[in-house]
């Protein structure tokens, strides 16, 4: 009980004792102590929001699309402050799924050192690391996840690590016609597990008192009309392709950009 | 003799519920094993619960590691046994799992359903293994045994892991037709099952990763390795080969060997053996797990252990018998461009196979039926 009055007590003690040390000076040599850190991932498309199963959006390739799921596995996150130091996040962690129409779009990193990150690197999929972990890589919340999320194949051992699906039209498919993008490993045959590493435009600022949140902006445009342009009109269906499923891969990791980085105490964005 | 440790920690409960103190007490046994100065720590962890008002104590069982004996004329096992040791109480607990329908999504389609132990653990009589509501797969079971000497498993190499194997049956739609995690929440729900994970992991935990891990002691402990072949090349109890069936392995060793090798009988790779495409039914085997074309029609080459047991034969069990099987390969390849250049060989398809090769053959592949295994009660499910 008496716990309970003291807790609070010592909690402001502590957050006043660090804000007035952190007042002289804000380099990262004053940075000390560990909190969260938030990685938004806001959904768009080619610069518009991007609305599941309303708006059409029209492409590079001349096709038209209503979006109806976006859903995608990140992994493996390390932050990389202005030395170049690297803090990767505890591997066993370090999964996550980003759904669209489950409204779950942030990664919330905990007990990040203090620091001054000026890029993320992270991984889009599942490691082959991770597989031959066998047992002792399936932990129970994040495989739940993604079986919530249809982020499991079922006829193969593996996770989707990109489900977008949705309809379409162009100058030779003119009925609405369903397209389905899944994206992942093909067994040990094929690895489609990429990473991307992304600066961010001003850095993000950890320490006992700071607890950033990052905001992606990923555009859902790149997964078809990237580097690579993929033709639903061609194949609609794209689930395990020797040719375009790691193409489709590639153009996935430039979805990614960090907007805009919120630095200060308990920010609510 | 026994050396025994007692600690007790006390912990207190953070329900609200009148049961409010809850003791565990931990018991690390030592125990000396045999007189030869081979000590065998078994460390054991046994937790016993009391949280009735009374405190009366529950005991559970103590669990001991499980010997696994590589047979002298294997290979080296695949499965990295120091990451999940075989144990008495895992082993049961994989056993018990093996044998569930809760596995399945209406309770009734169990591993042991389409693995029988009596057919070498396949589905006798079911060219096609059919699962949940009575639907049909394309492909037929295939025995299990040996599973940890594999890298790659099911017929088109779905997974490259053994602990993540049964997430296929469980989750397709035509075999079992459940998620991993309603799995989980049955399990979890279920006492017997919670004294059983208990009993089988030091953590205790009801979870995905125990879950695997005792369903993969079930499978590392099924070996197959006591037929009359094995008795044969290890030169056990003065067994010899009839005539015939050391002609078969003459020819087997010629002209079968370089896919069905070692005395596992398969090289774990993929390939195209040259069936006709099933009538309506167009499975391309590997190439659906790689994507690639170049892997059309191509299906991992099965062991041919117990093969006299596990009638009908290929992954679509289209042959009824050993007979059929080796006149398909004598006369019945079809080329196409995946077909695999061992069966393309000195201007003809398949296999020269004549009349007495075949019946030769059929004797030496019947050497490898293992009565030791097809009737080892440590497997059987009653």
């Amino acid at each position: 009980m008496i716990a309970k009055y003291i807790k609070p007590l010592l909690l402001t003690a502590l957050i006043s004792l660090s804000a007035c040390s952190s007042d002289d000076d804000n380099s990262a040599e004053s940075l000390s102590g560990e909190n969260d850190l938030t990685i938004e991932f806001d959904n768009g498309f080619n610069g518009d929001d991007l609305l599941l199963g309303a708006s059409t959006y029209t492409n590079s390739n001349g096709e038209v699309l209503t979006i109806n799921r976006f859903n995608y596995l990140v992994s493996n996150f390390v932050l990389i402050d202005s030395e170049g130091n690297e803090y990767a996040y505890p591997k066993d962690d370090s999964y996550f799924v980003i759904s669209e129409e489950n409204e779950m779009t942030e990664v919330h990193l905990t007990n990040i050192p203090a620091g001054e990150y000026v890029s993320v690197r992270f991984g889009l999929g599942v490691d082959q690391e991770k597989y031959q972990q066998g047992a002792e890589g399936q932990n129970d919340a994040f495989l739940k996840t993604a079986e919530d999320n249809e982020m499991m194949w079922s006829w193969q051992a593996g996770y989707k690590f990109l489900n977008f699906e949705g309809s379409f039209t162009s100058a030779t498919v003119t009925e609405a016609t369903d397209f389905k993008i899944h994206m992942g490993s093909h067994g040990t045959a094929l690895d489609n597990y990429r990473e991307v590493e992304i600066a961010m435009p001003t850095a993000a600022l950890v320490s006992s008192t700071l607890s950033p949140v990052v905001h992606l902006a990923v555009d859902a445009n790149k997964i078809l009309d990237g580097a690579h342009k993929i033709l639903l009109s061609e194949a609609a269906v794209v689930m395990v392709d020797e040719v375009k499923s790691p193409q489709i891969a590639e153009n996935a990791t430039s979805m990614f950009r960090v907007d805009h980085v919120h630095n200060g105490e308990n920010v609510d964005h | 003799m026994f050396i025994m440790v007692k600690m007790l920690i006390i912990n207190w409960s953070k329900s609200s519920e009148n049961r409010g103190l809850t003791l565990i007490f931990r018991f690390l046994f030592f125990r000396m094993k045999n007189q030869l100065k081979t000590i065998l720590l078994a460390l054991v962890i046994c937790n016993a619960i009391a949280c009735s008002p009374d405190n009366e104590e529950e005991y559970i069982l103590i669990n001991e590691p499980l010997q696994l004996e590589i047979p002298a004329n294997f290979p080296e096992m695949v499965y990295d046994i120091s990451k999940n040791p075989p144990t008495e109480q895992g082993f049961a607990l994989g056993k018990k799992l093996f044998y569930d329908g809760k596995l399945s999504a209406n309770g009734f389609i169990s591993c042991g359903f389409c693995h029988e132990q009596r057919s070498a653990f396949t589905h006798h009589g079911h060219q096609f293994s059919h699962g949940i509501d009575d639907l049909e797969g394309v492909r037929n079971a295939p025995a299990i045994q040996n599973a940890a000497f594999m890298s790659q498993f099911a017929w088109d190499g779905a997974t490259a892991h053994l602990d993540l194997f049964p997430i296929i049956p469980i989750t397709n739609e035509v075999e079992m037709g459940e998620t991993v995690s309603n799995v989980l929440a049955k399990l979890k729900a279920d006492g017997a099952y919670q004294r059983l994970f208990a009993n089988a992991f030091e953590n205790g935990e009801v979870s995905n990763e125990n879950f695997f891990k005792a369903l993969s002691q079930f499978m590392v402990m099924l070996i197959s390795s006591n037929s009359k072949y094995d008795k044969y090349v290890r030169k056990e109890d003065a067994i010899t080969f009839t005539e015939t069936e050391t002609r078969g392995m003459e020819i087997f060793q010629q002209k079968c060997a370089s896919c069905h090798k070692t005395d596992l009988f398969t090289d774990d790779a993929f390939r195209n053996n040259g069936l006709p495409i099933y009538p309506g039914i167009n499975d391309i085997g590997r190439a659906e797990v790689s994507g690639s074309a170049t892997d059309n029609y191509k299906f991992k080459v099965p062991s041919l252990r117990n093969v006299a047991m596990t009638a009908p034969y290929m992954h679509d069990g289209r042959f009824g018998s050993l007979q059929s099987v080796l006149d398909f390969y004598a006369n019945g390849v079809r080329d196409s461009e995946t077909l695999d250049s061992i069966l393309k060989q000195n201007n003809r398809l398949g296999i020269d196979l004549s009349k007495k090769d075949k019946d030769a053959l059929i004797s030496f592949l019947n050497t490898l039926t293992d009565e030791t295994y097809l009737n080892d009660k440590r497997f059987a499910e009653y």
